[in-house]
């Protein structure tokens, strides 16, 4: 037994001595910490990473965030959350990044119970948050309810779950035209929105304003965000004759979906939100299936929202091989936060708060105007999201349209949506 | 609408069939509850992806290797711990769930958390009744239906087939009977992980692969089981099609409700082994002493 | 003053007689010392609050103990009790403002009745055909909480939930107390009477009906002190959070609960509470920050711990410490150290 106690003994003190060293390791420079907080193993996580990379390397190349005499270096702090498997993982990992790791802002999350959790955390260390994956409104009412908790909120990307509403249906009545037009009948969609508080004002919105605007919905499908097989539901979309199909999905049932609706050759046009297909490899996941799969997107590869865009996108595929998606906001964010900061001349964050307030600024993904909740705003001028297909294996943008039919807005680089050929196939023989 | 769901659900049950029937064995034979079945059949299903589309084998012969390869794992985790601590219920419970877990996160760590798919063994669909059927989903339903009737005519014809049907009668009985336990348990481990990955090889083409796919079919599994009867072949079998239907059923009528179909399912067990509490075919292990 | 000094001199000759005998008592008492006033020594809030979700987890794996380590009624959805109680502590205070003393109990007293729904259709099933019925149940309850999202915020839950107390030291105070007293609740219910039959039902059921025990009643009790406790843990968490979701129903945690309570040893209470306070830490922070193991493979490496320390020590970890170091006395059947070769109060001999 005398093994055992010492042992044990030796186990305590070299853990305490490992403890002891550890918290010794603080050094005296001028930095700003920000902790990146994402499912680290998974893309989102990883392009939370390299976005922020990228931005972090440039700045401090450049000098740093100037602050009267001082230049601040900025030191990323990697955070795993693990939200997709424990949203108690995500708050704590939030914490420690706060208290241990001594962070002054946090930038990520994707699962909306997730981000809760962590704006909670945040908000009780008065630490700045800026949120760069979850959609949900609810994190911009709480700010509205209870701004001096709240204020040091702010969501990059996405748009909120309101505005994707409404973006998705610009991108159904694009669609619904071209039904009308090339296949000469009248759009009767089907609605496949997975099962989730984000999808809901969407589901809603689609059986109340649609039909007015001549489109018939013929019915909801809503399948679990992580189902992996929705061939019984496409089948179901077919057999009660749509010819278009609403998209929300945000979740890995946008892959199996996707796979199946181009082999089963689902006679209907595919448009919506399907995060699945934002991401570069979503061919190569889905084994070669998904070609003109639609979807709402930040960013496409040739399509230039502002003179950051490009550049950017060549960089981040440099770095990863992959396109960005919407994760990597983390790259503005970075930046939104360094003009605040030299702006307001300060790293308190109250102060850093108000300039945050002022933003004004052409970013990667457009320009920046946060309205009084802290959210981004959407519109013509500012944050307008694009629409994107997959055409011949290539992600190009399709929406705002070319011709400036929706409020003057050009980009350059979008091409003309395509129907699917199967679809074109069946319902003109 | 209706040969939808007959077809999507024959498709559908005869998998849950498929991966029940090998739960169910070595439950019956063993009395070891694995946890770790369906993370063999995940197991089986990355092996395919990363011989077949990241080293770029032949996909038969990745098929064939990811089989092999997954009755191995199944038989060295059953020598060298299952076997170890399978007087104790609640440790194997926790033990395969470990295993599962180690599976798990080494394919997380291995694939990443991005779904991956597998190509299919043959591609297209055909019409059936008006209904667009996956090539891959007939293929699937007639190598599930061979497979069960060749594991039944195993089971009822040969002298092995009867030793493991005996030993799950009688472990004492068996083995006083000169039948070699131990390696009838062996086989049975290995039988029960082939069918595992002989379902993970079919399906993988037709769902994604994230190396969380493993619960829900687990989540099933148990479900089937309960409401088949505990270690019958036959309940297995017929409670895999009830479930399966009944997955379907909510999707095709009850569309803006799909997303319950696991809840519907389980609510139908629970139904069941209210009413009959040893399932629908088990064993009364009523007066059943430690 | 004489009763003063009286209960003086016996809780120290308890102490000496009791505790400080027994090593692992002794360290246990140490532990609890140590943690009771860890506050003073560092009040680092990611620490505290580390400790602060260990303690409600360790009731919460006290209470699985208590159903299913005592009564052999393995629960394979323990994260019921956890969620019911979760959510209605969590709604009775965002939509009503009840403060979390009222909404804590009455959240506890919804996760009794869960345990009385799914205890009585239970009551039929045995073995291994109640743990799968179990797991059903919350997997049920999650296809409902999405069903219901303009009450429940669907997969993204609600926020905004009343924090237990204003500090994280209050917090601590307030939660790690309870631990230790709901702690030992039910670890004397488990010793009583009432813990005796049901380990008799666990060992024969058959037998204990025969002995005029109403079986079924008594795992029914089993059923709702479970929930009992677990409520009560599962309130805490929601106002710890200040977070309700769905994570509270998910396998995940059903699956989490038996690993602790296993991994320390089941039907022995203070098993689940160590396996908690053990395993949890280790995995939060401890492999990670100070053992530096890289995040990506902490998962991978704990559930490499429970695998390798419960293939040694299939009986649990503290179970097996137990009977390395002590040994009961044939005859009056009390705890003595292993080094003792006579017992300590009958002086029988050990061996």
């Amino acid at each position: 037994m005398k093994w055992l106690t010492k042992g044990a003994i030796i186990l305590l003190i070299a853990c305490l001595v490992l403890a002891a060293v550890s918290c010794g390791e603080e050094e005296e420079v001028k930095e700003l910490r920000i902790g990146v907080i994402g499912p680290m193993q998974f893309q989102h996580g990883q392009h939370h990473w390299a976005g922020a990379t990228l931005a972090a390397d440039e700045i401090n190349a450049a000098g740093g965030i100037q602050v009267g005499e001082d230049s601040y270096t900025v030191t990323l702090v990697q955070v795993d959350s693990n939200e997709l498997v424990s949203v108690t993982d995500a708050s704590s990992a939030a914490e420690e990044a706060i208290t241990l790791d001594n962070v002054d802002v946090l930038m990520g999350t994707i699962r909306s119970e997730a981000a809760l959790a962590v704006q909670e955390v945040a908000m009780d260390y008065e630490t700045i948050f800026m949120v760069c994956g979850s959609s949900t409104v609810e994190m911009s009412n709480k700010v509205a309810d209870d701004y001096d908790r709240y204020k040091y909120w702010f969501r990059i990307t996405p748009v909120n779950d309101l505005y994707l509403g409404q973006l998705n249906f610009l991108l159904v009545g694009m669609v619904a035209q071209k039904i009308g037009a090339e296949l000469m009948m009248p759009p009767k969609l089907a609605v496949m929105a997975e099962k989730a508080a984000w999808t809901e004002s969407i589901v809603a919105a689609a059986q109340a304003y649609l039909p007015p605007q001549g489109i018939e919905v013929i019915g909801v499908w809503q399948p679990s965000d992580k189902a992996t097989d929705v061939t019984a539901e496409l089948t179901a979309i077919e057999d009660a004759g749509a010819n278009m199909i609403m998209t929300a999905l945000s979740g890995t049932v946008g892959i199996p979906y996707a796979r199946a609706w181009e082999e089963l050759e689902i006679p209907a046009a595919s448009v919506g939100i399907n995060v699945m297909a934002q991401a570069d490899d979503f061919f190569e996941n889905t084994g070669g299936f998904g070609n003109y799969e639609t979807t709402l997107n930040t960013l496409a590869r040739d399509v230039e929202l502002t003179e950051m865009t490009l550049p950017f996108i060549d960089a981040f595929i440099e770095e990863t091989g992959e396109m960005p998606t919407y994760n990597a906001g983390t790259y503005d964010a970075i930046y939104i936060l360094k003009e605040a900061i030299e702006r307001a001349d300060s790293v308190d964050a109250d102060d850093i708060v108000v300039e945050l307030e002022n933003t004004d600024y052409d970013g990667v993904a457009g320009h920046f105007v946060f309205d009084d909740n802290h959210d981004v705003t959407w519109g013509p001028g500012y944050i307008t999201a694009l629409g994107v297909q997959w055409q011949d294996g290539e992600l190009v943008g399709i929406w705002p349209p070319a011709d400036g039919s929706w409020n003057g807005v050009v980009y350059e680089g979008i091409v003309d949506y395509e129907l699917p050929s199967w679809v074109v196939e069946y319902w003109t023989q | 609408m209706a040969e939808n769901i007959i077809i999507n659900g024959l498709v559908l049950s005869g998998v849950y069939a498929l991966l029940a029937i090998g739960f169910s064995l070595i439950f019956g034979v063993a009395r070891i509850v694995n946890l770790a079945h369906t993370a063999f059949y995940m197991l089986a299903a990355y092996l395919i992806y990363s011989l077949a589309v990241t080293a770029g084998l032949n996909l038969y012969l990745s098929i064939f290797l990811a089989i092999v390869i997954v009755v191995i794992t199944g038989m060295l985790s059953y020598r060298l711990v299952i076997a170890r601590i399978r007087q104790h219920e609640a440790t194997t419970l926790i033990v395969t769930i470990a295993l599962a877990v180690i599976l798990q996160e080494a394919l997380l760590k291995g694939f990443g958390g991005t779904p991956r798919s597998v190509p299919k063994i043959i591609s297209g669909s055909t019409e059936i009744f008006g209904v667009a059927v996956l090539n891959q989903q007939i293929l699937t339903f007639g190598i599930v239906l061979l497979l069960l009737v060749a594991t039944w005519l195993f089971l009822m014809k040969t002298r092995t087939g009867v030793a493991i049907r005996s030993t799950a009668q009688d472990r004492e009985v068996a083995n006083l009977m000169g039948i070699n336990v131990p390696r009838m348990e062996m086989t049975t481990m290995a039988i029960s992980a082939a069918l595992a990955a002989v379902a993970g090889a079919l399906v993988a083409p037709l769902l994604v692969l994230t190396p969380g796919m493993w619960t829900h079919p687990l989540v099933m599994v148990l479900a089937i089981v309960v409401l088949g009867g505990l270690g019958s072949l036959k309940g297995s079998l017929i409670g895999a099609f009830i479930l399966g239907f009944a997955e379907n059923l909510v999707i095709f009528l009850a569309p803006s409700g799909s997303y319950l179909k696991t809840s519907v399912a389980l609510t139908i067990m629970i139904i069941v082994i209210l009413i009959r509490p040893e399932g629908l075919f088990g064993v009364v292990f009523e007066e059943e002493r430690g | 003053m004489n009763i003063l000094s009286f209960y003086v001199s016996r809780s120290y000759q308890f102490l000496r007689g009791e505790i400080l005998v027994i090593p692992s008592r002794t360290i246990a008492l140490l532990l609890c010392l140590f943690l009771l006033f860890f506050p003073l020594i560092s009040a680092n809030d990611f620490i505290l609050r580390v400790l602060i979700l260990a303690s409600i987890y360790a009731i919460f794996a006290a209470s699985w103990d208590l159903l299913s380590g005592y009564t052999g009624q393995i629960n394979f959805g323990h994260a019921l009790f956890f969620g019911v109680a979760a959510y209605t502590a969590g709604l009775l205070n965002y939509n009503l403002d009840l403060a979390p003393w009222a909404t804590i109990p009455i959240g506890a007293l919804a996760a009794v009745v869960a345990g009385l729904v799914i205890g009585i259709p239970c009551l039929r099933l045995r073995g291994t055909y109640l743990a799968f019925a179990t797991l059903a149940f919350p997997l049920i309850l999650l296809g409902v909480v999405s069903a219901i999202s303009s009450i429940t915020g669907g997969e993204r839950g609600f926020s905004g939930v009343d924090p237990l107390a204003g500090s994280r030291v209050a917090s601590y105070y307030i939660v790690f107390p309870s631990m230790m007293v709901l702690g030992f609740i039910m670890w004397k219910i488990a010793d009583s009477n009432t813990g005796l039959i049901f380990h008799a039902i666990r060992e024969d059921e058959v037998t204990a009906r025969a002995s005029g025990i109403n079986t079924t009643r008594y795992k029914l009790l089993a059923f709702c002190l479970s929930g009992l406790f677990a409520g009560i843990a599962g309130g805490m968490y929601v106002h710890f959070m200040k977070v309700a979701g769905p994570s509270t129903l998910e396998l995940l945690l059903s699956f989490q609960v038996i690993i602790w309570a296993v991994f320390g040893g089941i039907a022995t209470i203070y098993g689940p509470i160590a396996g908690v306070f053990i395993l949890y830490p280790l995995r939060e922070f401890l492999l990670s920050r100070y053992l530096h193991v890289p995040g990506e493979l902490t998962m991978l490496i704990f559930a490499c711990i429970v695998l390798i320390v419960l293939l040694f020590m299939p009986q649990g970890l503290i179970t097996w410490l137990r009977d390395k170091t002590e040994k009961i006395c044939p005859r009056c059947k009390l705890q003595n150290v292993a080094t003792r070769s006579k017992c300590r109060v009958c002086t029988a001999d050990l061996d």
